[in-house]
């Protein structure tokens, strides 16, 4: 129980350093990087869980996710290349053309 | 041969046109004449089945024949005396009036749709005569309809034929709507009472036939039945141009004459009097309310329906008549004529019926058949007059008699028949003369024995009014000095001797009446149902009452020799515009006026269909679906659009604020 | 187990693909004609196979697809689905051949209106709600692109009113759908999708009142009625309808008039009437669908009369016919109701007629504004011909099928909604006037000379229109080869309501 709880807390530190990352940091790389961080948050979670249930579907999810986040990653990064090459900046406070 | 139960000839009666209609359709365009032959040959084929039955059957049989059709309906056919006389009228006047378009139309490009169009009108009437149930009946009836509406519109080119073919099949669809209404009405009273377990339906016959409803008729609520009869007789009043629906008759005359001719005059206009004959025994078995409920205005023991009959007939006979008078074209006074003529035979099965029981029938229809003759015979004769001078209006007439023997002969004829002519208690005269005396005869009796001499009154001034416009008719286009320079002729054989066969039905049909009244008077007994028992002792009809109708006939002729032959009398003061009555009379009481235009036109189209359209366009659609539904959607978009920043952080933070709050909820709440 | 259905399905949807992939108009629409023509040939010998006497479910197949949430691929027909089937059938490869001379992008014209004969095939057959409710959809979306590519001036308009007005109708039936999936699981403690169970299983739910205001009962069952009514469409869900009309181009407007339109009728007998009984108030649901049923045909004929296009009109008395199937489903009354399900069918084919005349008018005269026409009967003569065999049809001419639809919704439903019918009664009269009127002034009279040279349809559309003519002809005198089908499975239908009949007004 305890061991589990542990597992929670450090997901939660590592999702609420990601998420401050998010918020507060405005060049795009950081960004994903703290994206990443959230993610792998939930990752820790699903395999933490998993392992108290003695299931082992929740480690196949991380698998999956692991897996659709270096694709996410890896499309993310694209764009924002893609970005600086057009706009010479990867600030995004710059970058708001989804504005209304 | 021909009567058998299983005998295939009564169907062919229909089916012979029908494959003529077919045939010439997409053939006429290849052989001569517009493959006139084919109608012809087939019409007479089904006149010689129709003959050959009517010698089989002849005095005491019926044929039945029946099929299940669809649903709980059947198809049929029943040849009774009723049915048998139609028949043979029908087959022989259409075969007269297509030998005689053979000529009349020789000019006309669109031959071949004129007789594919006759020869489906043809079977269609005649498949109003066979059929053995009121659906069978109400389907043919409809589709005499559609023809009556293609050929009033052959020339559907001219605004004024469209239009008038358009008028006519609205009018008469007024009056269709009623007689459908009447047989929803009667299809729910007989599943009603047998679903009370008070009837059942005879093993081989079905719902709607004539001889379960006549059975049925007995059982059913009496208002209920009452409704009924009337419904049916909107249906009838629709489509024999009685009394209000009369105008779009007249109108009619814009297609060709020959059309007039076999479906304005002779057939398809009697529909509406062979509907009323049909179902006589249920106009019968109507109560007598009315008379109870205002003895002061109307008889007792009079069935409510047969009342009703009666005024509507008998006023339509004056009513017409009137118009008759002062009507210009040739072939529009035919028309008010058959109006008139058509509303005796409406009045004779109401007064006879109410005090001779089953023998109106045989009176309405001997007339209806004598006046087929004549006033086919007329037609035909203005149309040949037509076809001399090019024109329809008598004023440009005048003089013919010379050019055209044979048409005046025959037309003179005719209308001396349609005046009813003739020498009483010699028993000599017209078809006309035995056929419509026996109906003001009747209406006398009616009068007699209810104290009700009004029919009576519009009968005979009717009949003054009739003569008077018939020979005036004659005279103007017959005598005097021509009045238009186009050099007439008489018509070829082919259209002359159609009207010597007619002529000489005109003359001397009118001795058959004793066989033809003893024979139709059988007709429901045939049918094995019982009319209640009107008889009593016949009055002793005064000799003057006989004398009568003689008398104004040609009294009228003599006014009319005054006026518009010898010229004694001027007219002009009369016939004048500033004249209130003539102008009433010319503008046929102003009926198109409040038909088309107030009824038709402002009120339905302008006031109606209009604001429905405004309605839909602007307030369903405008106000409520884009206003109100989608501007309000539009603007919640609008506003909903400014937390778009387009920075990812305020999307993020807003988010995780969201979860958060969420959380203390949940917390709070003590979900979790 | 047979495998028509399924055939009949996957050929117009591989038809379909093919078509999108070929690159020539002539390649496009041989694609089209062979696959719906072997569709309607499928759908003749199911005919030949079919069983009038049997009320169930016939030629059906059931494939598994999603077990856990009780999802299966079933389908059949019975005498509701199987004059529609063959309907659809009809109608499509007609249509093909009426658009043979289409050169607007033919292959994916051609594409698109064989998608359309997948999606109302799979409505008329699904067994299985979620399934019925996909084919629903699918058939929006090709309707919409044939709006939006092919369609008039306003076809942005039209497409997108078109689009969410029957989506939202949609989406309200899917509330409905799922509301009664999940309450019939927590009744029978099993997923069942299958229509028959969850119409059984209707009956079963306890009236739980969502709000003060409505029970969960009445709640899907208005649900269900909003999503099949605002598809027939009935007023005052109707105005979509003719926008979608006027800016579709004549394919479009043929299958939508004569196919999409009877999905909404479709689910009323499949849906509506077998959860009528079971509403918590049948009485007040029966008057509401006589009421929509007679406004319907008066407000349709009415705005008929006032319409300038003659497009237009011709929509607008589709609204007016549809009102007979509402209101011979009202009745309650076996006949009554086998006349609504003919009225369907019998719609189906006169309609077709109505819009490609309007369709060659609109080709020929380059108008369809009543007014701007005239006369044109004398240089199109074999195009009057068929069009006022379609009118006199459309106006319910004895002899043609309508005429038949309409007598038997009117004679038998009178014993029950008496009121309702002599108000349909008034309409006939005005329908044969718009009618009439409408070919008076259009096509006949004098030829207004400003038209300029116009010439007669083409053969081909002649040709389609006159088969669908001898068809109406043929189902106007000899209606049993579907009418009994439908007799046959309209009396146990109405059978369970027939205790409810003295409930109604």
């Amino acid at each position: 129980m305890a061991d589990l709880f542990m597992f929670l807390i450090i997901s939660a530190i590592i999702f609420s350093i990601g998420s401050y990352g998010i918020i507060t940091q405005r060049s795009g790389i950081k960004i994903l990087m703290s994206i990443e961080l959230m993610l792998n948050a939930a990752n820790i979670n699903l395999v933490a869980f998993s392992s108290f249930n003695g299931d082992a579907s929740g480690q196949v999810f991380a698998l999956f996710s692991i897996a659709i986040a270096a694709a996410e990653a890896a499309i993310g990064f694209a764009i924002l290349v893609a970005l600086f090459k057009v706009r010479d900046t990867i600030n995004l406070d710059n970058i708001n053309i989804l504005r209304w | 041969m021909f009567s058998e139960p299983d005998s295939i000839f009564p169907a062919l009666i229909v089916l012979l046109p029908v494959l003529a209609f077919v045939l010439t359709l997409f053939l006429g365009k290849k052989l001569p004449h517009g493959g006139a032959y084919l109608p012809i040959a087939a019409i007479a084929g089904s006149f010689i089945i129709s003959l050959g039955v009517f010698l089989e059957i002849y005095p005491d049989k019926i044929v039945q024949q029946s099929w299940p059709w669809f649903a709980n309906m059947n198809i049929g056919i029943l040849i009774d005396p009723l049915a048998v006389v139609m028949l043979m009228m029908v087959t022989f006047v259409s075969l007269l009036i297509h030998i005689y378009a053979v000529g009349y139309m020789s000019h006309d490009p669109a031959k071949p749709r004129y007789f594919a169009e006759t020869a489906l009108f043809t079977a269609a009437m005649l498949g109003v005569v066979l059929s053995d149930n009121i659906l069978q009946f109400f389907i043919s009836w409809e589709l005499v309809g559609v023809c009556s509406f293609l050929l009033i519109g052959f020339w559907y080119h001219k605004p004024s034929a469209a239009a008038a073919a358009k008028k006519a099949f609205l009018v008469t669809r007024v009056g269709d709507v009623l007689f459908l209404a009447g047989i929803v009405l009667l299809y729910v009273n007989i599943n009603e009472i047998i679903a009370s377990g008070r009837f059942s339906v005879a093993s081989d016959n079905y719902l709607l036939q004539f001889s379960t409803m006549f059975e049925a008729a007995k059982l059913i609520d009496p208002t209920q039945l009452t409704y009924i009869t009337l419904l049916f007789f909107g249906g009838a009043i629709g489509k024999s141009g009685q009394f209000p629906l009369h105008g779009w008759l007249p109108d009619a005359m814009e297609g060709p004459t020959t059309v007039s001719a076999l479906i304005h005059a002779a057939t398809m206009v009697t529909a509406g009097v062979y509907l009323v004959a049909r179902t006589f025994p249920m106009f019968v078995a109507t109560p007598a309310t009315l008379g109870e409920l205002y003895p002061s205005f109307f008889p007792a023991h009079v069935p409510d329906a047969l009342l009703i009959v009666a005024y509507i007939g008998g006023f339509t006979a004056l009513f017409a008549a009137t118009m008759g008078l002062v009507m210009n074209d040739i072939k529009r006074v035919l028309a008010y004529s058959t109006v008139s003529q058509l509303g005796y035979m409406m009045l004779a099965l109401g007064t006879a019926g109410a005090v001779l029981g089953a023998k109106a029938v045989g009176i309405s229809l001997f007339h209806l058949i004598s006046h087929a003759f004549f006033k086919a015979l007329l037609f035909l004769c203005a149309g040949s007059v037509i076809h001399a001078v090019g024109t329809n209006d008598i004023r440009e007439m005048g003089g013919l008699f010379k050019k055209m023997k044979i048409t005046g002969t025959t037309m003179m004829i005719a209308a001396l028949s349609l005046a009813g002519i003739g020498i009483p208690f010699l028993n000599i005269g017209t078809a006309g003369f035995f056929s419509k005396d026996m109906i003001i005869e009747g209406s006398f009796e009616y009068g007699e024995k209810t104290g009700d001499m009004i029919p009576y009154a519009f009968a005979v001034i009717a009949a003054l009014l009739t003569s008077i416009y018939i020979f005036r008719l004659w005279f103007m286009a017959f005598t005097g000095k021509p009045r238009s320079e186009r050099h007439a002729h008489e018509s070829p054989n082919v259209m002359t001797r159609p009207l010597m066969i007619l002529a000489i039905l005109a003359l001397f049909f009118g001795f058959t009446q004793v066989g033809f009244y003893g024979y139709l008077e059988k007709n429901f007994e045939l049918m094995g149902v019982e009319m209640a028992g009107h008889e009593g002792e016949a009055p002793e009809i005064p000799v003057i009452i006989i004398l009568l109708p003689v008398i104004v006939g040609v009294l009228g002729f003599l006014i009319s020799y005054a006026i518009y032959y010898k010229r004694w009398l001027d007219m002009s003061k009369i016939i004048s515009s500033s004249n209130p009555l003539y102008k009433l009379l010319l503008n046929r009481y102003y009926e198109p006026k409040i038909g088309a235009d107030i009824i038709g036109v402002k009120l339905t189209h302008d006031v109606v269909a209009q604001s429905g359209e405004f309605v839909d366009r602007k307030i369903i659609d405008g106000l409520v679906i884009d206003n109100i539904i989608g501007k309000t959607t539009f603007s919640l978009g609008e506003a909903a659009r400014k937390l778009q920043t387009g920075v990812v952080q305020n999307y993020a933070s807003v988010t995780l604020l969201g979860v958060g709050l969420l959380l203390i909820v949940l917390k709070l709440v003590g979900g979790i | 187990m047979t495998a028509y259905i399924s055939l009949m399905i996957a050929i117009p949807l591989i038809g379909a693909i093919l078509a999108f992939l070929t690159k020539t108009r002539q390649q496009a629409r041989a694609v089209a004609l062979v696959s719906s023509g072997i569709s309607l040939l499928i759908s003749i010998i199911m005919l030949s196979r079919f069983d009038s006497s049997l009320a169930g479910i016939q030629l059906d197949e059931i494939h598994s697809w999603i077990p856990s949430l009780g999802i299966t691929l079933s389908f059949g027909v019975d005498g509701i689905g199987m004059p529609l089937v063959l309907l659809s059938c009809i109608v499509i490869p007609l249509t093909v051949i009426f658009a043979w001379g289409e050169t607007k992008e033919p292959n994916k014209f051609y594409g698109l209106i064989l998608l359309e004969l997948v999606g109302v095939l799979g409505v008329f057959t699904s067994l299985d709600f979620f399934v019925f409710y996909i084919f629903w959809e699918i058939v929006l979306i090709p309707m919409y692109f044939l709006i939006s590519i092919w369609g008039g001036p306003r076809k942005d308009y039209a497409a997108i009113k078109f689009f969410i007005y029957t989506h939202i109708a949609s989406l309200v039936m899917l509330l409905a759908i799922f509301a009664l999936y999940f309450n019939a699981w927590q009744i029978t403690r099993t997923p069942d999708f299958n229509m028959f169970h969850l119409l059984k299983n209707y009956s079963l739910l306890d009236g739980w009142l969502i709000t003060n205001v409505i029970s969960i009962k009445d709640a899907i069952f208005i649900g269900l009625l909003f999503g099949f009514i605002v598809k027939m469409p009935a007023v005052p869900f109707h105005t979509w309808l003719p926008d979608a009309h006027v800016e579709a181009p004549t394919a479009g407007s043929v299958i939508l008039a004569a196919l999409l339109l009877k999905m909404g009728g479709y689910g009323l007998f499949r849906v509506i009437l077998p959860l009528l009984p079971f509403s918590d108030s049948p009485g007040k649901m029966i008057t509401l669908m006589a009421i929509i049923g007679v406004l319907s045909i008066l407000y349709g004929t009415f705005l008929a009369l006032a319409q300038r296009d003659l497009k237009k009109m011709v929509a607008y008395s589709s609204i007016s016919h549809m009102g007979y199937v509402t209101l011979g489903a009202a009745a309650l009354v076996p006949l009554s109701v086998s006349g609504a399900m003919f009225q369907q069918f019998s719609h189906g084919l006169i309609t077709c007629v109505l819009f490609m005349s309007c369709g060659v008018i609109q080709h020929s005269a380059g108008t369809r504004i009543i007014g701007d026409l005239g006369g044109i009967a004398k240089y199109m003569p074999k195009l009057t011909f068929v069009m006022l065999a379609g009118f006199l049809a459309s106006l319910g001419l004895p002899g043609m099928s309508g005429f038949i639809a309409e007598l038997l919704v009117l004679l038998n439903s009178y014993a029950n909604l008496p009121t309702f019918v002599i108000l349909a009664l008034f309409g006939i009269v005005f329908t044969a006037g718009y009618h009439l009127w409408a070919m008076q002034r259009a096509v006949f009279g004098t030829f207004n000379e400003k038209l300029g040279h116009i010439h007669d349809g083409a053969n081909y559309e002649i040709a389609s229109m006159a088969v669908l003519v001898l068809l109406i002809i043929f189902f106007g005198l000899y209606p049993n080869p579907v009418l009994n089908m439908m007799t046959t499975t309209a009396t146990p239908l109405v059978r369970d309501a027939a205790g409810l009949v003295g409930v109604i007004v």
